[in-house]
């Protein structure tokens, strides 16, 4: 009996203990976390004894966070071997699977970091990325010569620098052959019937469209659909960002910048006579009767078809619906875009001078065992050896150099380069993508950019293309669009931080809920019924504070314009 | 209750009223340590969370410690309610949570009651697993698959067309009027199979003695059904009925943002997508803990009034 009982007391002692180490492993978030700070600190403080680590190799893992849906690199994908061999660094991506601001806020709320996250200003704000500009300054030559020029825009209003921005460092005026913004876009063939005419303005644009639909009812089956709008989630822009365009402003996001004051546009005159127009060709029965109940897929579906004529978008947003156009021989079918503005006296103003992406590329968490490390590793890749490794791939394999000294493709390894398994396999896109690049010309005089390389983008250049840009006298589809002038400091205003909770984030949420809700009204009222719909939006937004949504940018722009010097 | 307690004192000796005391403590202690695992499981898991319900008066900052966080009382709460559009929001939510509730126990005891009555057990085998296959689905191909049937070339157009019931297709998600009704049709799609498993395993303890005494009676088929099958199985209903209840807030959140669009918005925004805009996506965690907590108390007392009702009218309780 006696044995029993020690037995039963024993067996109870073991769960309460068990219990206790669970509990107690729950409340240790914040000692490891403590921990790891502290290891941080120790880092930057003793770089004396870590020093001469960089010049042997041994292998070690860096943990990443990518903040955008990807996938996996094989296990023996080339490019990476190749860092591993060199270097000692492997990566362990995580890619982003569903909301990112839920998966954020998960994150934080847990202090649960990987050793490397793309940038979000959330996670900035939440204390997740530590200073890197001490770092640089001390490790990495390279990265520091590499952003000199951008050192005070990479500055976060502490003055610290928290991420390396990963595109917009250019060290020469980049080669363009894509353009990859916003732009009304038109079917290849629409313009071919109609003569290859010169389209400036929202009207042409409208009347080549219904000219061409009233010939083509239908396109391999499918009725035609003149024009096609996307409003959906995040992807909006395609409902709210056209009048700014034809206006001849850039695309600053919800606000317009005049003589350096930033007002919003959603209610003013100009942004009126753009969705009267739309709903004058609704009565036309251009614009698809769908256009504002479906979602992203059946957009990307409908454009993948060949039977939609027009749209406003980014071009980059709709891409791989164009590439399964260009997979299916439909090369009439894939798109220009074209700068329209409301009348010829308007300058378009589409095309801008890249601005430092500020709200992307990589920083390092306060989770990072070894933060010098990852520096000095980001230092050795924005080498130039490595940067043409990166971008055209391993010479001889992936291209030549003809006798002028001149990168090119054969067509095959063209081929591979769009392909997306292939690239898997052979390309390290899913950390390059987000690291710091160089951009524009290699020491050589070679492009950055394989695609953008003149004479290569020529060679690779589909008979139809050839003859369709013959047509208008022009190098590549760029041309359509005017030379774009130099950045104002402050541009773009869209990359302004709200704050999240603050006034003027609540205030824009709600002005693009009431844009979501009265635009598609009023472009599909009956005509008669459009002034009373637009009085009444007008008259919702009136009642908001945007005055708070307003104030906030312009005081942001104003402290980029004192801060952000250039030399 | 009282006549169990009863018949528990019966079985284990008529002894004086028990009291608490460390004798019967200590004679009992294989047992407290027995639930000791489970009580502080129901502790840490149940009722240390609440301690995050703190976080709805204050301006709450992520990675900052509870001392630094800024206390600001009833303010996220007064946000919630002075909204315009929160009462809308509160419609909705009802509205399609009433609709769901309804149709669902509705369609699913009519479900029931008819496969009840097949008696091929491999067709009743059949219908049942074909009627519980969605249940599966997740919400967003759900909604794709609604989505893609209403389109104007969907399925839904092209059979109204054949049937000349409509002249042209009709744009379903454009129209507010549809709305509610779209949702707890995909609802009653998604669940009604699966909501009938239940009631058949209701019905198949129904006394089988009863349908003999019926027929003997001389009852037909939809006798037996409304006077011995439905009776049999009116306890699960109630109780399940007052579960139910409990969750009128819950009107759901998937189909009604992957469905909704600018064009419905006034009929399709819940409480939990305002959560979303307004508390989430704009890292302020401390609203949707404010309406999370204003959900709950809801919840409660529609759940508490849910059970008084049952108890005044004599049926089963849940508590």
């Amino acid at each position: 009996m006696g044995g029993n009982k020690k037995s039963v007391l024993r067996f109870s002692m073991m769960l309460l203990l068990s219990l206790g180490l669970v509990l107690s492993a729950c409340g240790g978030g914040s000692n490891t976390k403590d921990a790891a700070k502290n290891t941080t600190k120790d880092a930057n403080n003793g770089q004396a004894t870590t020093e001469k680590a960089g010049d042997t190799v041994e292998p070690f893992e860096i943990s990443v966070f990518i903040g955008e849906a990807g996938q996996q690199p094989t296990p023996d994908n080339k490019i990476y071997k190749m860092i591993k061999d060199k270097t000692g660094a492997s990566f362990k991506f995580e890619f982003l699977a569903g909301d990112i601001d839920q998966k954020l806020g998960v994150m934080i709320a847990g202090s649960d970091y990987p050793d490397m996250m793309t940038a979000n200003q959330k996670l900035t704000g939440a204390g997740a990325f530590i200073p890197l500009e001490d770092l640089i300054e001390e490790h990495a030559p390279n990265l520091k010569k590499h952003y000199e020029k951008y050192w005070n825009m990479m500055k976060d209003s502490d003055g610290h620098i928290y991420t390396l921005p990963n595109y917009g460092v250019y060290n020469s005026d980049p080669d363009s052959t894509w353009y990859s913004g916003p732009a009304f876009w038109i079917q290849k063939d629409v313009l071919a019937e109609a003569g290859y005419p010169q389209v400036k303005t929202l009207d042409e644009y409208f009347d080549i469209i219904a000219k061409y639909k009233e010939k083509h009812s239908t396109i391999d089956g499918t009725p035609t659909i003149g024009f096609e709008i996307l409003n959906y989630d995040w992807r909006n822009w395609g409902l709210f960002n056209a009048p700014q365009h034809l206006i001849g402003h850039p695309n600053d996001g919800g606000v317009v910048v005049e003589n350096g004051v930033a007002q919003i546009f959603a209610d003013k005159d100009y942004a009126k006579r753009y969705y009267q127009k739309l709903n004058e060709v609704n009565q036309n029965g251009l614009i698809d009767k769908e256009t504002f109940t479906q979602n992203y897929d059946q957009y990307m579906a409908k454009i993948s078809s060949g039977a939609v004529l027009g749209m406003f978008d980014q071009h980059w947003n709709f891409q791989s619906a164009e590439d399964s156009l260009t997979t299916q021989q439909k090369l009439e079918r894939t798109y220009v875009g074209l700068p329209l503005v409301y009348d010829t006296s308007i300058r378009d103003y589409y095309k801008e001078r890249p601005a430092l992406n500020l709200d992307n590329g990589f920083g390092i968490t306060v989770n990072a065992k070894d933060p010098e490390k990852i520096i000095k590793l980001l230092d050795t890749l924005i080498a130039e050896d490595w940067q043409k490794i990166f971008t055209w791939g391993i010479e001889g394999e992936d291209y030549y150099v003809n006798e002028q000294g001149r990168y090119m493709k054969t067509q095959e390894q063209r081929d591979k380069f769009t392909d997306g398994t292939w690239k898997l396999a052979n390309k390290a896109d899913a950390f390059f993508g987000r690291a710091p690049k160089m951009q524009g010309k290699f020491s050589d005089g070679n492009s950055t950019d394989a695609a953008a390389q003149p004479e290569e983008y020529q060679a690779g250049l589909k008979e139809y293309d050839k003859n369709f840009l013959a047509q208008y006298g022009f190098n590549s589809y760029v041309d359509f669009f005017s030379e774009a002038p130099e950045n104002d400091i402050a541009y773009p205003a869209w990359s302004v931080d709200l704050v999240d909770g603050s006034e003027a984030k609540i205030v824009n949420t709600k002005q693009n809920e009431l844009s979501t809700k009265y635009l598609p009204k009023a472009i599909l009222a009956k005509s008669a019924d459009f002034d009373s719909v637009w009085e009444e939006y007008t008259k919702e937004i009136g009642k908001l504070n945007i005055k708070a949504y307003e104030d906030r940018i312009n005081e942001v722009l104003q402290w980029r314009r004192d801060t952000w010097t250039v030399k | 209750m009282e006549e169990t307690l009863r018949n528990g004192r019966t079985v284990r000796k008529p002894k004086k009223h028990k009291k608490m005391t460390w004798s019967l403590i200590k004679d009992q202690r294989q047992l407290i340590y027995m639930s000791v695992p489970l009580l502080a499981y129901i502790v840490l898991f149940a009722y240390v969370p609440i301690w995050g319900w703190t976080m709805a008066f204050q301006d709450y900052k992520p990675a900052k410690s509870f001392s630094d966080q800024k206390w600001v009382g009833f303010k996220h709460f007064e946000f919630l309610f002075k909204d315009d559009s929160f009462l809308q929001v509160l419609r909705n939510t009802l509205a399609m949570s009433v609709i769901n509730l309804i149709l669902g126990f509705v369609t699913a005891i009519i479900l029931a009651l008819l496969l009840n009555e097949i008696r091929k057990v491999f067709w009743k085998r059949t219908v049942q697993t074909i009627s519980y296959l969605p249940h599966f689905l997740s919400w967003i191909i759900v909604t794709g698959i609604v989505a893609t049937s209403l389109a104007s070339d969907g399925i839904v157009n092209d059979v109204l067309l054949k049937l000349h019931l409509i002249k042209e297709p009709i744009q379903w998600l454009s129209d507010g009027k549809y709305f509610w009704g779209i949702v707890g049709a995909s609802h009653v799609w998604k669940e009604v199979g699966w909501n009938t498993i239940i009631y058949l395993a209701a019905m198949a303890s129904i006394d089988p003695a009863l349908y003999e005494a019926a027929e003997i009676d001389g009852a037909s088929r939809y006798r037996k059904m409304f006077h011995v099958t439905l009776p049999g199985i009116k306890p699960t209903i109630i109780i399940l009925l007052i579960m139910s209840i409990g969750h009128i807030l819950e009107a759901g959140f998937e189909v009604q943002y992957l469905l909704g669009n600018g064009l419905v918005v006034d009929w399709s925004q819940t409480i939990d997508i305002f959560v979303l805009k307004y508390g989430l996506a704009q890292g302020n965690y401390s609203l949707a803990t404010a309406a999370g907590i204003f959900k709950t108390v809801v919840s409660v007392t529609m759940l508490l009034f849910a059970n008084w009702i049952a108890k005044r009218l004599g049926e089963e309780r849940l508590l």
